[in-house]
């Protein structure tokens, strides 16, 4: 059974420390449910398990098992058995689905698979996620509404097998229907023995995947720990009780705006003479 | 009207595109850099569509001015052009409104590899009386090396009010979440680099009709890149 270990972790984004010392520790089987308000460091810890180059880890470290996933390219992480379901999947220009998914697959194995192999699969898991098979030769996520977005990830996952799958907010921008069937494929997924890592701020998706353990993010930092329970605490309380039981106090959502500037660019060319 | 100029073939020509036609102009250089300038006059109705694949070698410049003569007429103009190495290549692409209810879209995609410098320029131009006149102009260069130089200025010059004219510019290196979220699936980040370029590439390939210069230009973007 493979571990996840992430150790007094340290992330900073544009010189501004965001994740402040995360201990976490997944085994393969679970699924915690990381909780905790907005701009806490959630999709932060997962951005930098995963290596995106937007994150600078500046201490702390991850191990799967005794890898090293720091040292690790992003794509090593991948073939090591991470796998992490965006919040904003990007969408690609170009890039045909299913060149994408063959790619992305044969990755992922010693010897391509032959394109009846590949086929099948991909036929198959299409279907089970409820998405039209035309998509396939549609450009990645390129149109994609917010659902087929979510869907296509979690499609992905079943197809690369990994043994961790970390979900950053899968839930959001799914109606009714879509949940009920990224939630059954996760349940199938779970089975399979794989770990999962659900970032979620509704009580919804946990109701219907049932976490083993709970960890709530308060300040770049994990707070509390425990059952499931904890789940049920925040949606109907919010998180008040963390100052009034733990005595933290939780920092404030401060995203100053941007400085944009807005220019024209057209040129009107003079219609009428300057009268003198 | 469907017109094919393949490497020497492209050189200073003039069209006239007449009331109601529409001429499908579909040009590609696989040898030296086509130094030339290629005028086409639509009248009304007249529709012009043009496609250039360049993966020609050199140095020089390419002029295409479309004058839209007549009410109605219209442009639809699309390159790709890959410099490499020491090639130095510069695109004018001008569409001249001078009609009503005239409509022209102008869209030039690049790719600069090694010292290469590519330029696209081009000046969109709505006349006084050209009304309900729709211009768009694009033009975006994908960076690769260190040492490349890539620039885009379309200009739109405009003398009337009752038009909808747009221009879009965009120099840059490779999208870095696109890369990563190619990377995070598994795919090598060479693999990553070559599934965009051909993504961005390879659209110009639906303009053409002729499937063995399908073949070829497919041919030149795998060799290229």
């Amino acid at each position: 059974m493979s571990t996840l270990t992430i150790t007094n972790l340290h992330v900073a984004v544009k010189d501004k420390e965001i994740l402040k010392g995360v201990d976490l520790v997944l085994h393969e089987g679970e699924t915690l449910a990381l909780l905790g308000p907005n701009g806490h460091g959630k999709s932060t810890l997962l951005a930098a398990i995963m290596g995106n180059p937007n994150y600078t880890v500046t201490a702390g470290t991850i191990a799967l098992d005794d890898k090293d996933v720091l040292a690790m390219s992003v794509d090593q992480r991948s073939k090591a058995g991470l796998f992490l379901a965006m919040q904003y999947p990007s969408e690609i220009p170009g890039v045909n689905s299913a060149d994408f998914l063959k790619a992305a697959m044969n990755a992922h194995r010693e010897k391509p698979l032959s394109l009846f192999e590949f086929y099948n699969k991909l036929q198959k898991s299409y279907k089970e996620m409820g998405i039209p098979f035309e998509m396939s030769n549609r450009n990645l996520n390129e149109g994609f509404s917010g659902g087929e977005k979510k869907r296509n990830e979690i499609l992905q996952l079943k197809l690369l097998d990994p043994k961790f799958a970390l979900l950053d907010e899968i839930d959001s921008g799914l109606d009714v229907d879509a949940m009920q069937v990224v939630a059954s494929a996760i349940k199938e997924e779970q089975q399979k023995g794989r770990g999962f890592l659900v970032v979620s701020h509704y009580a919804r998706l946990y109701d219907m995947i049932q976490p083993t353990r709970v960890a709530v993010m308060i300040n770049g930092k994990i707070a509390v720990t425990g059952g499931p329970e904890i789940i049920k605490k925040i949606d109907t309380t919010g998180y008040e009780w963390i100052k009034t039981e733990l005595g933290i106090e939780v920092q404030k959502d401060e995203q100053p705006m941007n400085k944009v500037s807005i220019g024209v660019c057209a040129t009107r060319e003079a219609v009428a003479p300057s009268k003198k | 009207m469907d017109i094919t100029l393949v490497d020497n073939d492209i050189k200073d020509l003039t069209f006239d595109v007449k009331e109601g036609d529409t001429l499908n102009l579909n040009l590609a250089a696989f040898k030296g850099f086509p130094n030339s300038n290629i005028v086409v006059k639509v009248s009304a109705n007249g529709h012009f569509k043009g496609a250039f694949a360049d993966f020609s070698k050199g140095e020089g410049k390419f002029v295409l001015n479309v004058i839209l003569e007549g009410d109605g007429s219209s442009c639809d103009w699309h390159l790709s052009s890959l410099a490499a190495n020491q090639d130095k290549k510069v695109f004018d692409t001008s569409v001249t409104h001078l009609a009503k209810h005239t409509s022209a879209e102008m869209s030039n995609y690049g790719i600069t590899m090694g010292e290469s410098h590519l330029t696209f320029t081009g000046v969109s131009s709505i006349t006084k009386g050209a009304i309900k006149t729709v211009t768009r102009q694009a033009a975006k260069i994908i960076v690769f090396d260190p040492l490349c130089d890539g620039r885009c200025s379309p200009v739109l010059k405009i003398d009337e009010n009752d038009v909808d004219a747009s221009h879009a510019a965009i120099v840059g290196r490779l999208n870095e979440d696109h890369l990563f979220y190619l990377q995070s699936r598994g795919i090598s980040l060479p693999v990553a680099k070559r599934l965009i370029t051909l993504g961005y590439l390879k659209p110009i390939e639906s303009y053409f009709a002729d499937q063995k210069l399908v073949a070829k230009i497919d041919g030149s973007i795998e060799e290229g890149i």
